[in-house]
């Protein structure tokens, strides 16, 4: 009947030194000891409420005992928790376990640590109603990512609303950063850039890679990042730590980067494909493009599935770059490093249909004759580089996926860069798409002439022609063969078999399941022996 | 046969008792009662007068009662009742359904003082569930009496023993309950009715919108005396010639000289005076900043119209000290400088945390002017920050520009006895229990503590040093508060009382005796007429200063009532209990205004903003939540006659990094102070 069974009262009993204790006395006893009880814990935690806690101590129990002035139970000090055994023997008998203490080894116990002294801090919970972001608050997922961007990417007017910073516009929150952070974000931007690539700013790279906590850093470091990129095109090694700063925020798991992307990339583009980057020439800025190139597929690869426009818009640019003649070579160099650093899907369909058509514009500046500029000279030959390594990768990549059949055509008569024809009779397959994609691409272009290095931060230009561009076979077909009509420099062969043969090999090298073969030999055409490295040697016997 | 089971039971009885004789005499009498019944034929008035045969069957049923003697009647009779109300009609179900706790709880305590603790076990597991939601702390209680002795030490069965409870039933359901008590002969039950419950019978039909929910509160005192408490004529207004009312004057001399001067007021003051106008809230009263707001209300105290948006002004009745003048114009000067709050210019909030206090911190507070922070530990010390001063030294560019947090601590330095370098507080030490209440007097010059040695003790910030040792209470003193003008204060304890102290009398000017459980905590009226006191017996009760008598006795809370908060109009009231819930309460009426629900742990402290818009509320469950009261204020006022029990709007949840919110105090200036144990769980890991 009670919750105190009789036993526990023998038990007590035999501890005090009463063995021979009645069964009907403990009968009697068990649920008095069951009120008292709960009498002793009610006060208890009377006495928890008002001390303000939650949860029960000995003080409490303490407390109450003397508030029924029962003399209290000594020796449980509150914090630590008791320690029950089993008696060994008895599966329901429990004792305390009390150990022995050794004097000596108290005494010669180092002192504990003293415990760290109470004090007040004092934080804004609330500004006006607004909680700010700072360390002393709770953590807010949701202000990081205010729903009124989600809603705009929602209903599909994604980009436009993004644009430059309106985020932060709408956000009514007043950032207020520690202390701790704002000296963090001071030093951080003072080792880029002071610029030297010390030892220190490796780690504090690492840092930001690394640490928790910096979210509320994160617009002003995109933000510094866009100040430092506009302002200091000329400052090579400035560019790169902001680069590897940007590639840091990237790498950090606690930070969201999404909502601070769009301010982000145009900084990142325009370290890929400015004119110029670095005040002096000797500076390896091919360098910092091919990192930014590698950033770039990495944000691509990263938020592509969240931000479904995004790779188009990236490849958008390049492409505008890598197309447009007036353009210096370095920034086809970026272009180029771009996008083959963003797969050999983008290779194929975009650089390859215009490969052939592209080294004949470059033939003339690769050559001592007709390019008197040494510097000139040696960027072409960059130029160069970059496409053949591009399309190598890929024809390598392709091999291996495909290991493959012979080319059924040769094509190996073909002379090497032919002379270009102004004549081209609209075929009847490319007739009807061609002339509706044409005026778009001519809008691209000459939207293209007008723009400057700083291109990359038109981010979102037309959005019909960048749907244009997107991965849509007949339409991104009509954009080559507008682009090469419109340059006048379609090659005179493939004008001519365009009526006797629908395919060409690299035009329609964007097809999943085009002819290989005949794709490989008009590479190695335009190549010569230096494409074979990339073809992987068992392929290669075949071929030999 | 009727007289036949009688005899039976009687002989049973006796049989049981072990009255040997007895039954053997009476067994021969029944013999010899027999045969002469046989022979003579006649009805003769024998022995034991049991043979009576027009006898009550009431009373035949008691005996019968008695001699089965066991518990399992008490069972039976309840669980009928119970089936019985639960298959009544559905209109008066809910008025029946509350007569089932106190005779579940009846039932229980019966079998318990009858001595048959084992049958009271069963009966009260049996049953219990049906209670658990509505009353699992008191059946808690309940649980572990088990003996006759225990329910006289029992307070809670002591105060269901003595006290009957009241319950409003329609006419109807009454009889239906008297009908089905008589035609089922449950005495038993009928009696436990008769001598517990008091059955208040109203007319008509039942309310349609029963309040399901309604708990039942032991107050002490019968319905008809509550009711004649609560219709006791209050005097709820703000204090006449307060510093608020001055300053109020002073403005409207202003505003009606700038009038006179000409009318050169812009358009858009026009426009926020007929806003103002417009409203009837109390945001338009203390609307003291604005001049067009002044000027509004220096005509409302003329015309009729206006006069209901103005708080009575009310006479003291105790002796008011005077204040300097330093301090008067400082406070004057904050007045002015209001900002002005509502749902839609919530309150900057700065939040004091304790760190690294070993969760020995039992209570913190704040000084009028926030530049103060008290904290009460369990280790019998209390300590005070001098918020300015660390704000000095940090020379944070976040606090030190915030407005009012330490701008207007023109405290002069303390007496620095106890601090040394290293740390930046104030010991003051004294107490042999733990502390837990402070507060601060409105000047900041002196700190009031009390203790769980009995003591509450006065201490002078001046001096840092122990004034004053206030003996009275017998038991833990667990609340203490300054009145609004300083040199009273009230402080609540373990021993039931409230008391009423001036600083300068050692012994209580005023004992406040009448809650049924422990005094949990205190708050004044702002025209310190009135205190009061929330206790553990989950009843807010409110006593008149100069006589002591209880003036009202508010019902309604679930659990223990942890904190109180009066409105500045001093109209309203609120209070917070251990379950999360908030009250608000109408003084004048003595009813429920609203409950605000949303709070998930104790809810510790309470607080009205400055012109009483907002109400802010802290809690266990790590927030502090701000709540609309004009809302409400208005619904009342201009909707009461129609009932309309409208929701206060929580406008905001400002959640703390795992810190309990133990104090919240608005400063004159309308910055909210909050304070708080920064107490992280040990399993929690830290999110960046």
């Amino acid at each position: 009947m009670s919750i105190v069974p009789k036993d526990t009262i023998h038990v007590i009993a035999q501890s005090i030194g009463i063995s021979n204790l009645q069964d009907d006395v403990a009968a009697a006893l068990a649920p008095d000891v069951e009120y008292r009880m709960r009498e002793i814990m009610q006060e208890a935690i009377k006495c928890m409420r008002h001390s303000k806690r939650s949860i029960l101590t000995t003080d409490d129990v303490d407390s109450a005992l003397r508030l029924r002035n029962v003399e209290p139970l000594y020796g449980f000090a509150s914090g630590d928790p008791l320690r029950f055994r089993r008696a060994l023997g008895h599966s329901d008998l429990f004792y305390v376990e009390d150990r022995d203490l050794e004097f000596k080894e108290i005494i010669d116990a180092p002192l504990p640590r003293a415990p760290l002294d109470t004090s007040v801090v004092a934080h804004w919970l609330a500004v006006e109603g607004v909680q700010p972001a700072i360390p002393e608050n709770a953590p807010i997922e949701n202000l990081a990512v205010p729903p009124e961007t989600k809603r705009g990417d929602a209903h599909g007017g994604g980009p436009r609303k993004e644009d430059d910073g309106a985020i932060e516009v709408k956000i009514p929150v007043k950032h207020v950063l520690s202390r701790e952070l704002q000296l963090y974000f001071e030093k951080i931007t003072e080792l880029i850039v002071a610029g030297s690539d010390t030892l220190l700013l490796r780690d504090a790279f690492l840092s930001v890679a690394t640490d928790s906590g910096l979210h509320p850093l994160v617009p002003y470091f995109t933000q510094f990042v866009a100040d430092e990129v506009t302002r200091g095109l000329e400052d090579f090694p400035l560019l790169f730590s902001l680069m590897r700063l940007v590639q840091s925020l990237l790498l950090n798991p606690h930070i969201h980067i999404e909502p601070y992307l769009h301010q982000l990339m145009p900084s990142v583009i325009t370290c890929l494909v400015a004119k110029r980057l670095g005040g002096r020439a000797v500076e390896n800025h091919w360098e910092l493009r091919d990192f930014t190139a590698s950033l770039v597929a990495f944000i691509c690869k990263r938020f592509g599935h969240t931000y479904q426009n995004l790779q188009p818009r990236v490849t958008r640019t390049l492409l505008h770059a890598f197309l447009d003649p007036k353009r210096a070579l370095t920034q086809h160099y970026g272009a180029i490093r771009g996008l083959s650093a963003l797969g050999s899907r983008v290779v194929r369909l975009l650089v390859l249909p215009n490969l052939e058509l592209y080294l004949h514009l470059l033939a003339p500046e690769l050559s001592p004759e007709t390019q008197q500029n040494e510097m000139k000279r040696y960027e072409a030959w960059r130029v160069y580089g970059a496409l053949l390594s591009a399309s190598g990768a890929c024809v390598y990549e392709k091999m291996k996926a495909h290991p493959y059949s012979l080319p059924t055509v040769s094509t190996s008569t073909r002379p090497k860069i032919i002379s270009p024809s102004r004549k081209r009779s609209a075929g009847t397959d490319l007739g009807q798409p061609s002339q509706k994609k044409s005026h778009v691409e001519g809008g691209l272009l000459a939207s293209d002439a007008t723009g400057s290095v700083t291109e990359g931060r038109n981010f979102d230009g037309g959005e019909g022609s960048s749907q244009a561009e997107d991965v849509d076979g007949g339409k991104s077909r009509g954009v080559e063969s507008g682009s090469m009509d419109d340059g006048g420099r379609r090659l005179g062969v493939e004008a001519n078999r365009s009526n006797e043969r629908k395919s060409f090999s690299l035009a329609e090298a964007w097809k999943e399941d085009v002819d290989f073969g005949s794709l490989l030999l008009s590479l190695v055409d335009l190549f010569g022996d230096s494409m074979l490295p990339f073809i992987p040697t068992e392929e290669m016997s075949l071929f030999l | 046969m009727e007289e036949e089971k009688i005899e039976q039971a009687v002989l049973a009885y006796l049989k049981k008792k072990g009255y040997r004789q007895a039954e053997l005499a009476f067994q021969d009498e029944q013999q010899t009662h027999r045969s002469l019944n046989s022979s003579s034929g006649g009805g003769g008035d024998g022995g034991g007068g049991t043979t009576n045969p027009s006898m009550d069957p009431a009373v035949a049923n008691s005996i019968f009662l008695y001699a089965r003697a066991d518990g399992t009647l008490y069972k039976e009779g309840y669980s009928k009742l119970r089936s019985w109300v639960h298959s009544s009609l559905d209109l008066y179900k809910n008025e029946l359904l509350r007569i089932l706790y106190p005779v579940f709880v009846h039932c229980f305590m019966d079998l318990v003082a009858k001595d048959f603790p084992q049958e009271a076990r069963l009966f009260f597991q049996t049953f219990r569930e049906d209670h658990d939601t509505l009353h699992l702390r008191d059946l808690h209680k309940l649980e572990g009496v088990l003996s006759p002795q225990h329910l006289q030490e029992s307070e809670l069965a002591v105060a269901f023993r003595e006290n009957k409870i009241n319950i409003r039933m329609c006419q109807y359901s009454f009889e239906l309950l008297l009908q089905y008590l008589h035609s089922t002969d449950s005495m038993l039950m009928l009696g436990i009715v008769n001598e517990h419950i008091n059955i208040q019978v109203f007319p008509g039909q039942p309310s349609p919108l029963p309040e399901e929910e309604e708990a039942i509160t032991l107050t002490g005192k019968p319905q008809e005396a509550l009711d004649s408490m609560n219709q006791k004529e209050l005097r709820w207004g703000t204090l006449e010639d307060s510093l608020e009312d001055k300053l109020e004057k002073e403005l409207a001399a202003e505003a009606e000289k700038a009038e006179a001067e000409g009318k050169e007021t812009e358009a858009d003051d026009m426009k926020k005076r007929t806003a103002d106008g417009g409203k009837a809230g109390a945001s338009s009263k203390k609307s003291k900043k604005d001049k067009t707001g002044t000027s509004a209300t220096g005509k409302g105290a003329k015309s009729d119209s206006a006069a209901a948006i103005n708080a009575p002004r009310v006479k003291p009745d105790l002796p008011m000290p005077s204040l300097a003048e330093e301090t008067e114009r400082q406070v004057l000067e904050d007045l002015r400088n209001r900002a002005r709050l509502g749902s839609n210019a919530l309150p900057s909030v700065s939040f004091y945390s304790f760190v690294n206090t070993h969760n020995s911190l039992n209570c913190a507070s704040i000084s009028a002017d926030g530049a103060l922070v008290a904290g009460g530990f369990s280790d019998s010390s209390l300590k005070v920050w001098d918020m300015a001063k660390i704000g000095a030294q940090i020379t944070s560019g976040d606090q030190g520009t915030a407005n009012g947090v330490v701008s207007n601590g023109v405290t002069e330095p303390k007496g620095v006895a106890l601090e040394n370098s290293k740390s930046s507080y104030t010991l003051l030490q004294g107490h042999a229990g733990p502390v837990y209440a402070a507060n601060f007097s409105p000047d900041n010059d002196y700190l009031l503590s009390c203790s769980g040695d009995c003591t509450v003790r006065l201490w002078s910030l001046r001096l840092n040093a122990n004034l004053v040792c206030y003996k009275g209470h017998n038991y833990p003193v667990w609340d203490v508060q300054y009145s609004p003008v300083g040199h009273y204060f009230a402080s609540a304890s373990h021993d039931r009382t409230a008391r009423v102290w001036c600083m300068e009398r050692l012994h209580p000017l005023r004992i406040l005796a009448g809650h049924l459980s422990d005094v949990d905590c205190v708050q004044w009226h702002v025209n310190c007429n009135y205190i009061a006191t929330g206790s553990s017996d989950k009843t807010v009760r409110l006593w008149d200063v100069q006589t002591g008598e209880c003036m009202r006795i508010f019902t309604g809370h679930r659990g223990m009532v942890l904190s109180l908060a009066m409105s500045s109009d001093g109209r309203y009231m609120a209070s917070g209990d251990e379950d999360g819930a908030i009250l608000m309460w109408d003084l004048g009426s003595g009813r429920c205004v609203t409950p605000l629900l949303g709070h998930t742990g104790c809810v510790w402290t309470l607080a009205f903003s400055g012109e009483g818009s907002l109400l802010a509320s802290g809690s266990a469950d790590n927030t502090v939540r701000l709540w609309d009261v004009n809302a409400s204020g208005k619904t009342s006022r201009t909707e009461e006659k129609s009932s309309g029990k409208r929701r206060l709007r929580l406008l905001k949840t400002l959640p703390t990094k795992s810190t309990p919110v133990y104090a919240l105090k608005f400063s004159r200036r309308n910055l909210l102070l909050a304070a708080g144990a920064f107490s992280p769980l040990k399993t929690s890991v830290m999110t960046g």
